[in-house]
């Protein structure tokens, strides 16, 4: 392979963000080497949206480097950087597609990088790339709804066309922000098994933020944990158990109110637990 | 027992009371915006007796109008060809004039939108050009724009329409896209989408269902104003009327007609527009016009049906690039097909004829606007003029405000004494929203023969059918809870009425009120142009003449400065009363 295997396809050098005078990100150092499967673990505040966003360019930092599939990002000009964009792909919380659009639609914007000028309905697009949409919709079990609008669609229909329109772009890196916080347990549990399955299948490095320590176990490869905008945890995810990571966080905690935030979040995620315990 | 006892000795006595209880705080803001609205009060009071509704004066116009019904000839129509093209004329210069206005609007609603503004700087430029294009009168366009083109041709209409409609849509453009979700916007450009990409991608797709809604209601307030087109030169239905009315008396029965066919022709194409915002778009409409009452009333309680797609049979990927033709397909595309189809219709309705244009004249018309200059006149004559104007304004809308708080009150569910009364006043209400105003100006100023006084009743007549309404409605919108309490207390109607509806009613009143004024102060400068008073009537003259185009701009410039001085005025007003 090239030379790209050998650098690491994500480089944060002690990366601030502040955002007036709320500090969002501190010093963060953190190193993703190609085909790893990160999850980024934090409350909700501790900075992941932020970090991802700087992953894609969405923010720049305050401070320090973001370096992406070998490039500085805050040194790009804007067509660069939309270069850089077009191979690092995004799936959201709240999915974001357009809800007046056709589900094939929405999954061809991903394709927009790749193409000049804006294009509008689905006759703007070659007929190869529809082709490829409708591939990639079949992959995600939502090829018959490819002529649905997407507001349409349930939130787990709607994230699954997310998926594909994040295929589109033939991504190397996959960025997800809590794209299972709006949905119900079940498609949480198909939607993360979709993303880990895709990610096997195309050696997709990926970086996925979850708020839910259950989901994190036995998911990812790696887990890196966010307090307060700051790497407090990096480990691999291999043999660690629940009442580990928890212990981790207990010892990072340092006030009562994060304390009890960790402890009523372990109690969520038993609950969850014993709920889908309760189906099987 | 009574209730002082319960109070105990320690609250000692009335007097006692009174010396311990805090004095009424009235904030010196509050002071200063009741002495401003109780002055604008007196003002509508003054404007209204300078205006001469002395008992003499309403007998000899009462004289006239007898006198010109008596004479004329019976109501008639032109024949049926002529009638088909001018309403052909009239029809695909208000398509035409409001689809340019609605196309020019997206670059500069991008503009001024916070979210798709290129540079921070670039939005107040958005804006004033959205202030601007909206003071500048269509008519005055289309007088100005006369010597460019032949005389009946309908281009400066389309123009007049074109420019002067940029202000509102380009506004409502602009709020339909700050209030689009910013999300699918984020999520192309996280994909590498262009600037543009994002746009047409992710906000356009959002926004479209809200755009054709404010053209297609644009498209309304167009037709209704057209009328005052004909005045400017512009043929169709206007035009025709006014050649009529220049004929007296052989040539009333048939402007007469006319007026009814362009009330007719309102009417019918709100009703249409009401029914594809509301159908194809899932947009209520909220216009003041008839046609969006009817619809209103006729598709309450239906939403809209929601459709699926299940395609039949094995799917496959192949198969599947094929788009089916679903009802949703089959519908958007008949849309589409008849918009485009109503468009080239206009266009060969109108039969524009691009080798009349003397394009020579049209950089030289741009130039002749500037700078802005007095002519002949001083300043204390344009003054003088625009105190007539504003006079008309306010003493319009003290009109309407008075009628329109009896009707009003009367057509809120919360106020009237019974449901028949309540209904009764609604379309007592809807009535006078029906009758276009400009037109009923036209034909008062003709048939009495005064300016001032015919548009002060015209005005006041359109303005009793919005401000009533909003009146009802704002009463009706009041929380309930005061009202309830004081029925509980024993209070009777009336009593209700003044001491829980009224101070809650009382803000958006004011706020209302205000923005009759503002457009009382428009309307009137309009009239001014037909009725050769105010400031329309320098207007006129100047507009018409290439060499006068400065004093156009300072007379524009004179009445921006007060509709935003009373815009301002009455944004003051609803911070400090809200
Ligand atoms: N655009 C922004 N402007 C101001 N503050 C922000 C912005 N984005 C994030 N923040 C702040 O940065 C901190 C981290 O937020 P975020 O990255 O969204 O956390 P998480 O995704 O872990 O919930 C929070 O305190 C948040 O209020
Ligand atoms: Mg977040």
């Amino acid at each position: 392979m090239n030379s790209t295997t050998i650098s690491p396809v994500i480089r944060l050098s002690g990366v601030s963000k502040d955002f007036g005078s709320t500090r969002a990100l501190s010093g963060v150092d953190l190193t993703v080497e190609r085909g790893e499967v990160v999850v980024l673990l934090g409350l909700s505040g501790s900075g992941k949206s932020t970090l991802l966003r700087h992953l894609d360019g969405l923010e720049l930092p305050t401070r320090g480097d973001v370096e992406v599939l070998g490039r500085s990002l805050p040194k790009l000009k804007a067509h660069e950087l939309r270069r850089v964009r077009a191979r690092v792909a995004m799936i959201f919380q709240q999915f974001e597609l357009v809800p007046s659009l056709t589900v094939l639609e929405n999954v061809l914007t991903g394709a927009l990088a790749r193409l000049k000028g804006p294009r509008l309905g689905l006759w703007a697009y070659p007929k190869q790339l529809k082709l490829a949409a409708l591939t990639h919709l079949d992959r995600v079990g939502m090829l018959e709804k490819a002529y649905e609008r997407a507001d349409q669609l349930s939130g787990g229909q709607q994230q699954r066309v997310a998926i594909a329109r994040a295929l589109m772009q033939s991504p190397e890196i996959l960025l997800a922000d809590e794209p299972v916080a709006s949905l119900d347990p079940e498609s949480s549990a198909q939607v993360m098994r979709l993303i880990r399955e895709i990610a096997a299948d195309d050696g997709l490095t990926v970086v996925c933020s979850l708020h839910q320590v259950d989901l994190a176990l036995g998911w990812g490869d790696r887990i890196v944990g966010l307090r307060h905008g700051e790497v407090v945890l990096d480990t691999p995810a291999m043999g660690l158990s629940k009442s580990q990571v928890m212990e981790i966080y207990g010892r990072v905690a340092t006030s009562t109110a994060e304390l009890s935030a960790i402890e009523s979040e372990l109690r969520d995620a038993e609950f969850a637990a014993q709920a889908t315990d309760g189906i099987r | 027992m009574t209730a002082l006892d319960v109070a105990g000795p320690s609250a000692g006595s009335a007097e006692d009371v009174a010396a311990r209880a805090p004095r009424r705080a009235f904030p010196a803001e509050r002071a200063c915006a009741v002495v401003v609205l109780v002055a604008m009060l007196i003002f509508s009071v003054w404007s209204l007796s300078m205006l001469d509704f002395s008992w003499g004066n309403i007998q000899s116009s009462w004289n006239i109008a007898v006198k010109v019904f008596s004479r004329m000839g019976p109501i008639s129509l032109p024949g049926p060809e002529d009638l088909f093209s001018l309403i052909g004329i009239t029809f695909g210069i208000v398509v035409l004039g409001t689809l340019a206005a609605s196309l020019i609007s997206i670059p500069v609603a991008l503009l001024a939108a916070a979210n798709t503004t290129p540079a921070p700087w670039l939005r107040p430029v958005g804006r004033a050009i959205g202030v601007i294009t909206r003071a500048v009168p269509d008519v005055v366009l289309a007088l100005a724009f006369s010597l460019t083109f032949a005389l009946g041709s309908p281009l400066p209409g389309i123009f007049a329409l074109g420019i002067h409609s940029i202000g509102m849509i380009s506004k409502l453009f602009a709020d339909a896209i700050e209030n689009s979700d910013d999300g699918p916007r984020l999520a192309i450009r996280a994909a590498g989408g262009s600037r543009a990409q994002e746009f047409w991608s992710g906000v356009f797709p959002q926004v479209l269902p809200s755009w054709i809604a404010t053209a297609l209601h644009r498209f309304d307030i167009n037709l209704r104003g057209s009328a005052i087109l004909g005045y400017a030169g512009v043929g169709g239905l206007g035009y025709a009327m006014k050649v009529a009315f220049a004929e007296f008396p052989t040539g009333y029965g048939r402007g007469l007609g006319i007026a009814c066919v362009i009330f007719v022709m309102c009417v019918v194409l709100e009703i249409v527009s009401s029914t594809i915002r509301r159908n194809l778009l899932g947009v209520q409409p909220l216009g003041r016009g008839l046609g969006d009452r009817i619809v209103r009333a006729a598709t309450k309680n239906r939403p809209a049906p929601a459709q699926r797609v299940a395609p039949r049979g094995e799917v496959d990927v192949h198969r599947m690039l094929r788009r089916p033709w679903t009802r949703d397909r089959v519908r958007d595309t008949s849309w589409t097909a008849t918009g485009l189809l109503v468009v080239v219709a206009a266009w060969f309705l109108t039969d524009i004829d691009f080798s009349q244009v003397q394009w020579q004249f049209v950089p030289r018309t741009i130039e002749s606007f500037w700078p802005p200059d007095l002519g002949s006149y001083s300043f204390a004559d344009f003054a003088q003029a625009m105190l007539v104007t504003i006079q008309v304004a306010f003493a319009a809308a003290l009109l309407s405000l008075v009628f329109s708080l009896v009707f009003g009150s009367l057509a809120a569910r919360n106020v009237a004494p019974s449901g028949g009364v309540r209904n009764t006043f609604r379309v007592i209400l809807v009535i006078f929203r029906g009758v276009p105003e400009l037109v009923l100006a036209i034909f008062l100023i003709m048939v009495t023969g005064l300016g001032n006084q015919a548009g002060v009743v015209a005005l006041a007549f359109g303005g009793i059918g919005l401000l009533g309404k909003l009146i009802a409605d704002s009463f009706e919108e009041v929380p309930n809870g005061p009202e309830r309490a004081l029925t509980a207390a024993g209070a009777s109607r009336a009593q209700r009425y003044l001491a829980a509806t009224w101070p809650q009613g009382l803000p958006s009143l004011i706020g209302n009120s205000l923005y009759l004024v503002d457009t009382n102060i428009r309307s009137a400068t309009i009239l001014g142009i037909v009725g050769g008073s105010g400031i329309g009537f320098y207007l006129t003259n100047a507009s018409t003449v290439l060499t006068l185009h400065g004093q156009v701009t300072t007379l524009v410039l004179m009445v921006i400065v007060t509709v935003l001085a009373v815009e301002g005025v009455a944004a003051w007003m609803r911070r400090v009363f809200r």
